[in-house]
């Protein structure tokens, strides 16, 4: 199991592109900062494959003022939260 | 769909996970991404540790032929990658979509290596306990 | 830990630290930063920034003081970028230097032993 961390928008295609090939079963993805801009559904097509399994970080949503605005599939979590995931999962990679 | 060129039997076994993983997803020269990747490898390499290699996205463009330091007189990359033999890092893998979606043979390439689809891009990374990207 | 964004040109460095804290609060052990690629520049002493923005500096200095965490710069990334500390300056010829303890200047083979002996590790890039 793989924590995924993505902080990129979904205009850089490349790396979701890139990440769809290397999430695996039991993966979980956390976006952080520019990354949150896929947690709106605007957004929905770029994280439609990794669904059920995206949390996006409540700080970085809050200071770009998209709190409020996240698709409701995606959970948001604060930084207690990343801590939680990254214990949870023996693993991290960080796509930029 | 999975393919080899050259004839390293050692670059065909997907499963024979490394110590460490190291993906490289950003082409030569533009950035250090790749040069600085490939230091982790070597170094990791001369540590005695099995090292993996995976080209995704552009880092694919790393082995195209015929590159040089040129003009720039900038260090390239491909003089690391000639020595990963002499490190014994065997285990080259590339992504069997990027390579599609830049035109790429993948007998047309620098180095011997094994193309993946996805799925087993997956796989690969899930058996490595260690990975970083680049 | 592993750094690879540059201070205040990406918000990379300031994610790395605020995470680093709540670990810390959490009661982990974060044994080891290292910074890499343009990560290197947060070991810069030289760092002067406005007194109403976040001191990353300061930041990085506290989790050694009160954890124990080691500092370790990419010798190789950091000689190119202009870090480089007394011992350095002086091998070079340069008459100045701007890395100072508790950031140590290391190889990446460092890096690779960190990996191998801690249970975690993550990355923030820019």
């Amino acid at each position: 199991m793989t924590l995924h961390l993505l902080n990129r928008s979904p205009q850089s295609e490349g790396v979701y592109r890139d990440l769809r090939e290397a999430f695996g079963d039991g993966d979980h993805l956390l976006l952080i900062e520019d990354g949150c801009y896929a947690a709106l559904s605007s957004g929905r097509d770029a994280v439609a494959a990794f669904a059920g399994r995206v949390s996006v970080l409540k700080e970085d949503l809050v200071s770009r003022g998209l709190e409020g605005r996240v698709d409701g599939a995606i959970e948001v979590v604060d930084m207690q939260g990343f801590v939680d995931l990254t214990e949870i999962h023996q693993r991290s990679v960080s796509w930029f | 769909m999975n393919s080899t060129s050259g004839i390293s039997p050692a670059t065909t076994a997907i499963d024979a996970p490394q110590d460490l993983l190291i993906v490289l997803r950003h082409a030569p020269h533009g950035s250090s991404w790749l040069r600085e990747g490939l230091d982790v490898a070597l170094v990791a390499a001369a540590f005695g540790k099995r090292v993996g290699l995976l080209f995704q996205g552009d880092g694919v463009f790393a082995l195209l032929q015929g590159q040089s330091s040129g003009p720039l007189a900038q260090k390239g990359t491909h003089p690391q990658l000639a020595m990963l033999e002499m490190y014994d890092i065997e285990h080259l893998w590339v992504s069997e979509a990027a390579l599609a979606a830049r035109g790429l043979p993948v007998d047309s390439l620098m180095l011997p290596v094994t193309s993946l689809e996805a799925s087993r891009i997956a796989r690969l990374m899930h058996s490595h306990p260690h990975t970083l990207i680049f | 830990m592993l750094v690879h964004a540059a201070p205040y040109s990406q918000q990379g460095a300031l994610s790395a630290l605020r995470f680093a804290n709540a670990v810390v609060e959490r009661g982990h052990r974060l044994s080891t930063v290292f910074f890499y690629h343009d990560g290197v520049h947060n070991a810069s002493a030289l760092m002067s920034p406005p007194q109403d923005e976040v001191q990353l500096a300061d930041g990085w200095k506290r989790l050694h003081r009160e954890g124990g965490t080691q500092l370790l710069v990419c010798i190789a990334a950091g000689l190119r970028r202009g870090l480089v500390d007394t011992g350095e300056a002086a091998r070079h010829g340069l008459n100045s230097h701007s890395v100072e303890p508790p950031f140590e200047l290391t190889g990446v083979g460092q890096l690779v032993d960190a990996m191998l002996e801690n249970d975690r590790l993550i990355t923030f890039a820019p």
